[in-house]
């Protein structure tokens, strides 16, 4: 099987996210973009384990998946707590600590 | 117990005395620190005892032991212990050390009495005692460098113990510079040794080591041997590095009894005792130290004959006396030159305290010139003064006289080179009975000065509180000398001291008396047995021919000095006045400091002040400085301003990180 | 049946020894959320964190009932292994984690987000970093790092209502999940060049059916490396690190700058010298130019500021690029030097945490260096253990960190790494310009905030400025100011006799046997 296409494909998304991260502004969706830059390195990982016929990244996807729902969820009640102290919903505006 | 379970004992009690005077202090009332310091020094004597005791049961051969504590630092290509080493020779050190520490702890209790710093002095006191024991007993040649080090220091915060007076403060750093010239050779030769001979720290390793790496007078192993004469003549103040040990007499007075003359002063001795494999080795080495001490010890004593100051005349002599050892050792009569250092231990103390009872009579005064007629107020201290002097002049049947000429009579013995050093031994000998009594009759006998008529009425003078070095006003407060001042006749505890030191310094010589006791002799005989002049002993009757010849010397000695200053004084005036050249010469001390400030000092001092007005401000300040500081400015504001505080530029800075990663290891798969 | 018999035939053998330590802290972790259920002041105030020690506790004597010297003994099956490398370095985890139960024991952030949750969340973590100290694979390496990571982002925003925590916790969560899909993706790459998860099978594999310059390899490895030096707050992945440092409760600083550093070196020291060994000559120059940078940027990023926290995590990062230097080393002096390092920090760091924890609740100026003016002479008891700290992490003479520099340096240049020695001394010069300036404050401005005087003595003038409390005392906080004690003695301690630690850093360098020795 060739796994090219697949792999550029993940790094397609991979890049993706990490643009999404470095340009969007709103916290869920920099939020959302990470999630696109782990699946990103499921997408290669189920890939590869094709590739090689072992269970070993799929096993690992799984995993990933469970650490990526954990992340989200830390992330939204953070996101909560800052909607509750009314800073405005920008990842910019939160440049209080810095030099 | 073991021999070294008493040993580490004898460690421990000093250690823990200053621990607890140290960080106690607030809630010892009284004399209690110095009760307390002195207690601790006791128990180390008693387990100094204890140890030798237990070594004495051994065969002869086997009467030595080591012990690690733990692991000092184990590293690649070099393992150091925390350990130590016990045999005759360094419980010899031990027991004198302790012994004669305690001594003058006591004195202390009551001598520094009014002093604001009690606790303090003590707690330095048991610290250096601590010290000093750790070179003695140290295990390894780096351990003893820590002790080394420990009692430069210790000598260094004694002598500026009163911090305010100007003159002590520039005495300590004086003190401390010389020293580190001798720590930083003894350091080499360590390194030396350990580099050449095997890469041994232990003591019977590197003699092993050297005997197979070196043949006789090999050029590494007579550097090393310089290196560590140089290391000795520092902390023993030989000349050339004696300048500083006069003006050590800044600090108080049991302390220049103490360190400068019975214990720390006598290391450089030790040093060359317990490295005598390797002198032997290397006998050029031997032969060059043996010159300076034989020029050191007549030097010494023509300073001494002209200085007014009580307490630097007994400081020159110390030198001078350090000298006999130091030729001792360095030529083969090792039970001679530890013989004699002992002894002197004893005398010299001695004179050292009758010299703080004097100046406590006088109220700080040190100058001879305004004492006499001390001999009827102070009864006590003028018995012992002369014993001390007795045996400093080697007066028979004094300790000194025995010891002195022990050494002296085996280098006769050895002949040639020796002696030659031996005639100038004997030449500085009536120099040194002349100057012992100079001190006895100018201090004692005369007419009496007004302080000693007024301790005749029975009051102690109170004079004002100047510093006897330049004049100036002190108060007594913090840093200062107490307020009142203290003399044997009225002080039990410096009575008990000096009164055993007394008894020590007339009957200390029999342990060695020649054809009668070799007592010290085969004590020490397991150490030296390796050496080879174990044989070359004078007969007993060519040693009482020399006994007999030093006694003579000193009579001599003593009756000039009669004659000078009691039968017809005013001889000395009328000598000095004849050659003013020579009296100028010795009251100058041969000019030594000014060579060393014309040699040294100003030569640097115009260096530094170029360096400081050219160099400094122009290229380091301006150019390197100024440069560095402007590059590291800049960098702490890229480093802050990319630090802006934006998430997003963090995960720019991230991806752009791991872009540059990437690329390098794809560049390095593509090549 | 059948199917349960079959699979408990094919489960993983487990070492349930092995793994004593990590139930312990795990089951600590839950059991701890369990008991902060019970309302009442005793069992917030004590039984939490009793129960909190008490885990720790047993973690530490489990690691030590553990302890051989050796190569790897595997506990789970190719999943997890445990060696001195682990367990020594577990203990330091375990330590700090105790002195953050000290830290954090009267601090607002453990008032706004409740006892057992914080506690628990610290337990967690500390869980995650037992794994990742122990893994023996790629997917207990991700999960490591992900459990270590996810509670830590949740202690950053701990105290709740300061915005600045809260700015933390995002920044922390957002940067580190970057780090995180990065590593995953290069974690990915390396298993898609070489078949494997599992390190011992990578590194048969690497230079025999896999070319040591095949491109998704090497990319996969710079991915991972970044991902990597993300945790350890190697520059230019350092960026987080200020802010998140200064945002953070002071106590989980101190726990973040001890243990995740702690935990980030333990899993770079596997990867790179067990995984990847064979590709050595691919990655030393790159980690290599990433220490040169790490040393540089830290140094003089902590020039000027003066924030203590903040100083603290710029100096972080330089001493990050120290202990990277061991590990370009790639041997087991290296290593050595490296776990040796990683224990001397925590003592001085956690000295340094100590004081400004103890400070900034009574001082006007918070973590600000103006609130050490005059500490000398107001109280001696807290300014040594700084004075100390600050000494040893600069590298003087006498202090653990003289030695601990000493042993990398002398590593680097048995290693044939000579320049990167230099490196290190030019950082610690230019370190001296900071540290010194600590020190400075401390003992060389006049006492400005007046204090109680000592029982039976006169009691001195006591003059209230804005923030200031009966705690100004630092005996009125004594858990902070013994922990703060115990750091200090140990930095002293072990400067001075070193030895017990060399043997241990000697245990730990036997861990990975195949490197040169």
């Amino acid at each position: 099987m060739n796994v090219t296409w697949y792999l550029v494909l993940s790094a397609f998304i991979f890049a993706m996210g990490a643009a999404g991260v470095l340009t969007r502004r709103n916290p869920l969706v920099v939020l959302l973009c990470l999630e696109l830059m782990l699946n990103a390195g499921n997408l290669a990982l189920i890939a590869f384990s094709r590739m090689w016929g072992n269970a070993d990244g799929q096993i690992f996807a799984l995993v990933v998946m469970v650490v990526a729902a954990c992340e989200v969820v830390v992330g939204l009640g953070i996101i909560v707590g800052i909607f509750r102290r009314r800073i405005p919903e920008d990842v910019d505006a939160l440049s209080e600590l810095r030099g | 117990m073991s021999a070294t379970a008493w040993g580490w004992l004898v460690l421990a009690f000093p250690l823990a005395g200053t621990v607890v005077i140290s960080l106690g202090w607030r809630a010892l009332p009284g004399r209690m620190a110095g009760w307390l310091g002195s207690g601790a020094i006791l128990a180390a004597f008693v387990c100094a005892v204890g140890a030798t005791v237990k070594l004495q049961k051994l065969a002869p051969h086997a009467r030595h032991a080591s012990s690690t504590l733990f692991d000092y630092a184990h590293s690649a290509g070099i393992n150091i212990g925390m350990s130590i080493y016990v045999d005759p020779l360094s419980l010899f050190m031990a027991l004198v050390v302790s012994g004669v520490s305690f001594l003058i702890h006591v004195y202390s209790v009551s001598y520094m009495t009014s002093d604001r710093g009690y606790s303090r002095y003590f707690a330095y006191l048991n610290y250096f005692v601590f010290s000093m024991l750790l070179l003695v007993l140290a295990g390894n040649i780096i351990i003893l460098i820590v002790g080394w080090a420990g009692v430069g220091m210790a000598s260094y915060i004694l002598i500026s113990f009163w911090y305010r007076r100007t003159t002590a403060t520039a005495a300590g750093m004086k003190a401390f510079v010389m020293n580190v010239i001798g720590d930083v050779a003894l350091v080499l030769a360590a390194f030396l040794l350990w580099r050449h001979a095997g890469h041994h720290v232990s003591f019977n390793g590197i003699f092993a080591g050297s005997k197979q790496a070196f043949g006789t007078n090999n050029g590494t192993l007579i550097a090393a041997c310089l290196l560590l004469t140089v290391g000795a003549f520092a902390k023993s103040a030989q000349v050339p590095l004696h300048t500083w040990l006069p003006d050590a007499m800044e600090g108080p007075t049991p302390v220049s009894a103490l360190i400068h003359a019975a214990t720390m002063v006598t290391a450089g001795v030790y040093l060359i005792a317990r490295f005598h494999p390797l002198y032997e080795l290397a006998p050029t080495a031997a032969d060059i130290t043996a010159g300076f001490a034989a020029f050191t010890l007549f030097y010494a004593a023509t300073c001494a004959l002209a200085i007014t100051d009580l307490k630097r005349i007994i400081a020159y002599s110390t030198i001078s006396q350090i000298g006999y050892m130091m030729l001792g050792v360095s030529t083969g009569g090792y039970d001679g030159g530890l013989f004699h250092l002992m002894t002197h231990a004893f005398f010299k103390a001695l004179l050292f305290m009758g010299a703080g009872s004097v100046i406590g009579a006088m109220a700080g005064i040190q100058d001879i010139d305004r004492m006499g007629g001390f001999r009827k107020s102070m009864r006590f201290t003028y018995v012992t003064f002369v014993v001390g002097a007795l045996a400093l002049a080697s007066f028979p049947p004094m300790s000194g006289w025995f010891s002195k000429d022990e050494i002296l009579g085996f280098d006769v013995h050895r002949g040639g080179y020796y002696l030659v050093l031996a005639i100038i031994g004997f030449a500085a000998a009536l120099i040194t009975a002349f100057y012992s009594f100079r001190m006895v009759f100018r201090v004692f006998h005369g007419a009496a000065v007004p302080e000693a008529q007024s301790l005749e009425r029975g009051e102690l003078a109170h004079g004002e509180h100047l510093n006897p070095m330049t004049g100036e006003h002190e108060d007594t407060d913090v840093g200062f000398p107490g307020a009142e001042h203290h003399i044997a006749e009225r002080e039990w505890p410096m009575k008990f001291a000096m009164s055993i030191l007394a008894v020590l310094a007339i009957i200390g010589g029999i342990v060695g008396i020649p054809g009668v006791t070799h007592w010290l002799r085969n004590f020490l005989d397991p150490v030296f047995a390796d050496s080879k002049f174990i044989n070359t002993q004078p007969t007993d009757t060519s040693s009482w021919i020399g006994l007999v010849v030093g006694a003579g010397i000193a009579l001599a000695g003593i009756t000039i000095a009669y004659v000078c200053y009691i039968r017809q004084p005013g001889t000395t005036g009328r000598i000095a006045a004849r050659v003013p050249a020579l009296q100028r010469l010795f009251v100058n001390r041969w000019y030594w400091d000014e060579l060393y400030d014309a040699l040294f000092v100003r030569p640097s001092a115009t260096l530094g002040n170029f360096g400081r007005y050219v160099v400094e401000r122009a290229f380091v300040q301006g150019t390197l400085v100024g440069g560095a500081t402007r590059i590291v400015g800049v960098g702490t504001a890229i480093a802050r301003g990319l630090e802006n505080g934006y998430i997003r530029a963090y995960a720019v800075l991230m991806l752009l990180g791991f872009g540059g990663l990437g690329l390098y290891f794809l560049l390095q798969a593509a090549f | 049946m059948t199917t349960l018999l079959i699979a408990a035939a094919k489960a993983p053998v487990i070492d349930y020894k092995g793994i004593s330590p990590l139930f312990a802290v795990a089951g600590g972790a839950v059991i701890v959320l369990m008991a902060a259920l019970i309302r009442g002041r005793f069992a917030q105030r004590v039984l939490v964190p009793f129960l909190t020690v008490g885990a720790l506790g047993a973690a530490i004597g489990l690691s030590i009932w553990n302890w051989h010297t050796g190569d790897s003994r595997p506990i789970v099956e190719g999943a997890l292994a445990i060696d001195p490398l682990a367990l020594g370095l577990s203990l330091l985890f375990y330590i700090t984690g105790l002195a953050t139960v000290a830290f954090a024991w009267r601090s607002r952030a453990l008032r706004e987000s409740g006892t057992g949750e914080f506690f628990g969340l610290m337990l967690g973590s500390i869980a995650g970093m037992t794994i990742l100290g122990s893994a023996e694979n790629l997917i207990t390496l991700f999960v490591g790092i992900e459990l270590l990571s996810i509670p830590l982002y949740v202690m950053c925003a701990s105290d709740v209502r300061r915005e600045t925590s809260l700015e933390s916790g995002l920044k922390y969560l957002v940067i580190g999940s970057v780090g995180s899909a990065t590593l995953l993706y290069g974690l990915a790459l390396i298993y898609g060049a070489t078949g494997h998860t599992g390190f011992a099978e990578i590194n048969n594999a690497i230079g025999n059916s896999v070319n040591l310059t095949d491109p998704l390899l090497l990319t996969g490895i710079a991915l991972a490396a970044a991902g990597l030096a993300f945790k350890a707050s190697v520059a230019p992945f350092h960026a987080w690190t200020p802010d998140v440092y200064e945002g953070a409760p002071t106590p989980v600083t101190a726990f973040m700058a001890v243990a995740t550093k702690t935990a980030a070196f333990a899993v770079i020291l596997r990867f790179f010298l067990e995984a990847l060994v064979s590709a050595q000559e691919q990655w030393a120059p790159a980690l290599a130019a990433l220490a040169v940078i790490t040393i540089i940027v830290g140094n003089v990023g902590a020039i000027a500021q003066n924030s203590l926290k903040r100083m603290l995590a710029w100096s972080g990062v330089a001493q990050a690029g120290y202990m990277l230097a061991g590990v370009v080393v790639g041997t087991q002096l290296g290593l050595q030097a490296t776990a040796f390092y990683l224990a001397m920090y925590l003592f001085m760091n956690l000295a340094a945490f100590g004081v400004v924890i103890a400070r900034e609740r009574v001082s006007e100026h918070g973590d600000g260096l103006k609130s050490l003016e005059g500490l000398g002479s107001a109280s001696p008891l807290l300014a040594w253990p700084m004075t100390i700290a600050m000494l040893s992490l600069a590298g003087f003479p006498a202090t653990a960190g003289f030695i601990g520099k000493f042993y990398l340096i002398s590593a680097a240049v048995d290693g044939n790494w000579a320049w990167l020695g230099v490196m290190i001394v030019v950082g610690s010069m230019l370190s001296l310009v900071y540290y010194l300036r600590v020190i400075a404050v401390m003992w060389m401005t006049p006492l400005k905030i007046e204090l109680p005087g000592r029982p039976r003595r006169a009691r001195r003038e006591v003059q209230p400025v804005a923030g200031w409390s009966p705690e100004a005392d630092p005996r009125a906080q004594p858990e902070v100011l013994l922990v703060t004690l115990i750091m200090a003695a140990a930095t002293i301690f072990f400067g001075i006799v070193p030895s017990p630690l060399f043997h241990l850093a000697h245990d730990v360098g036997t861990s990975i046997s195949a490197l040169f020795s």
